[in-house]
């Protein structure tokens, strides 16, 4: 790649990098992403695992997923912002009259994702040592960095997927922002095993990558995994899932300028 | 001669509803070949299909049927580097809502591949250009309607674009806005030599603007030409009111060259000719050769509305 392509991807990356970073600024909604729903999420919980006095090991079992989905939904919500902030403010058609690509939105809102879901992934780490005595960095670096990189990879899963059910069926699809990840709350094992879901639903959570990277950290917590190589699953899933989705988006797009929904979406 | 646009057979419906489907066509096999640095307008009545026409150009619709080249090249092989080289401005622009001013500017620059020195400049440039450097930490949700326009052309500059589509750049503005916004358009097709398409419902700012231009109406182009050939071609012509006092024969004018119509009474007359710069001095000379004393003469140049409305009706 020749220094001034590399030069254009990265200006145009950095552009949704740029915006969602000025619009997490400039709104309160999202500080209150980062602090107040995580953290009311968090304590509820923790709370509610002191009073049913649980062993150590099934308090961890809890607060890891709790920890997990908040972060994973908060960078999600910046994947698929790259895309609702400018349905929000009507001006779609600005954006995709550019020469830009699906993965400069992907990329460059990614990173302000992994930013604040980063942050709320800190904060509730400390909060969790500091108010409930546990300790998640006992797994060592490497498996704490490949399951929080699996995390984020979920994330950006989820929002991309959020991204195409806007651009198939317009604003009315911006609610799965907010309950697709209730959804996984409910299918991946994040309060439970996944052993105790009934097999059909168990089905589905074998097809979401976000159950396999839960199983690989809670190893380290005395929880054997229901699943083997579940850490190259969760991988391999969510790779393969995002190429999917980046060319499911590239079709919905075109979708959209055909219906005239790309259109309406600035109107 | 080279085209900046090149659309054949354009067709667009819309279709709407999910269970009772209701189609609409918005083009209806659209043809229009525009040169390089020329300067067109697109007009016709609501619904005509202009905008249709402007986003299909715009790589923002997909047209059912028919090409379109733009800058030589094919939006099915070559959309990004056509999307590079092209811009689009609207009326009732919207840009996103948190961002400032320069903060949106810097953000579609970026989007255009500008970086560094060069996007920082252009920006500033943007912004001096359009008087808005003292807007520039405003936010968009907080500007003025005649300010938001301003950015929206300021943004459709950002790349420098070789072809530049205008949907109503002037629309909602008050006047004096939208001369200060004519002119910038102005200036830029004279300086750059950037080719234009606008629409516009303005039929003045067409006339003042635009070499040629389009009438589209039902999805179809119903005519294209000069405002002034399109004014000759519909035999619109310009009137010429005349009173006059004395004996005169003014039915002896219809033997004059280029007179549509004729309406006569004893002390006045009507007169439709095909172009009033060159007939009036014809018929001034007429009246002083009969010797008849002129009270009051009053001319009715036509206009592109009355075009306008000639093909709209």
């Amino acid at each position: 790649m020749s220094s001034w392509l590399l030069q254009d991807e990265l200006t145009k990356t950095r552009a949704f990098v740029f915006k969602n970073w000025i619009m997490t600024k400039r709104n309160v909604f999202t500080l209150f992403e980062i602090l107040f729903w995580p953290f009311v999420a968090f304590l509820s919980v923790g709370f509610l695992t002191e009073f049913a006095a649980l062993q150590p090991e099934m308090k961890a079992f809890i607060l890891i997923g709790v920890i997990a989905m908040s972060a994973v939904q908060v960078c999600q919500l910046d994947v698929a912002y790259a895309l609702l902030y400018d349905v929000w403010s009507k001006a779609v058609k600005h954006g995709f009259a550019a020469p830009v690509g699906i993965r400069h939105l992907l990329l460059g809102s990614l990173v302000v994702g992994i930013l604040r879901g980063g942050s709320v992934f800190l904060l509730l780490v400390a909060a969790s040592y500091v108010l409930f005595g546990f300790d998640f960095t006992l797994p060592g670096p490497l498996p704490m960095a490949l399951f929080v990189l699996g995390l984020f990879l979920s994330a950006a899963m989820v929002g991309v997927f959020v991204c195409i059910l806007v651009l198939m069926f317009g604003n009315r699809a911006e609610v799965a922002a907010w309950s697709l990840v209730s959804l996984m709350l409910l299918l991946c094992g994040v309060y439970y095993p996944v052993s105790v879901l009934p097999a059909w639903v168990r089905v589905l959570a074998e097809i979401i990558p976000l159950t396999y990277f839960l199983e690989y950290f809670r190893l380290f917590y005395g929880f054997p995994p229901i699943f083997s190589h579940v850490l190259l699953k969760g991988y391999v899933m969510v790779i393969v899932y995002l190429v999917i989705e980046v060319y499911a988006m590239k079709a919905a797009l075109h979708r959209a300028k055909r219906t005239g929904l790309l259109l309406k979406l600035s109107e | 001669m080279n085209f900046a646009i090149e659309a054949k057979g354009l067709q667009k419906t819309f279709v709407s509803g999910w269970l009772r489907k209701r189609k609409k066509e918005a083009l209806r096999g659209v043809d229009l070949s525009v040169p390089e640095g020329a300067f067109w307008g697109l007009l016709g009545p609501n619904g005509a299909g202009k905008t249709t026409l402007l986003s299909i150009l715009s790589n923002l619709l997909i047209p059912e049927q028919g090409e379109v080249r733009v800058l030589g090249k094919d939006f099915r092989k070559n959309a990004m580097e056509i999307c590079r080289r092209i811009n689009v401005s609207s009326g009732h622009a919207n840009f996103l809502w948190s961002l400032n001013v320069r903060e949106n500017l810097e953000y579609y620059a970026m989007l255009y591949g500008l970086s560094g020195k060069t996007r920082q400049k252009r920006v500033e440039d943007l912004l001096d250009l359009f008087g808005l450097s003292d807007f520039a930490r405003v936010r968009f949700d907080e500007l003025s309607t005649g300010t938001k326009q301003k950015l929206s052309l300021a943004k459709s500059l950002v790349n420098d674009p070789a072809l530049l589509l205008l949907d109503e750049p002037t629309v909602g503005l008050d006047p004096d806005v939208a001369h200060r916004i004519r002119e910038a358009i102005q200036r830029l097709h004279r300086e750059k030599g950037t080719t234009i398409l606008m629409t516009t419902h303005n039929m003045k700012e067409a006339e003042a603007l635009c070499e040629q231009v389009a009438f589209i109406k039902d999805g179809r182009i119903k005519a294209l030409g000069k405002p002034k050939d399109l004014k000759s071609e519909l035999r619109l012509g310009d009137t010429i009111v005349i009173a006059f006092s004395g004996p005169l024969h003014a039915e002896s004018l219809q033997g004059l060259k280029g007179i549509y119509a004729l309406q006569t009474s004893d002390s006045s007359c009507r007169i439709l000719v095909d172009d009033l710069h060159e007939r009036l001095p014809q018929i001034l000379d007429f009246f002083i050769r009969e010797k008849t004393f002129i009270h009051d003469l009053r001319i009715q140049e036509s206009d592109l509305e009355d075009v306008f409305m000639a093909f709209t009706r």
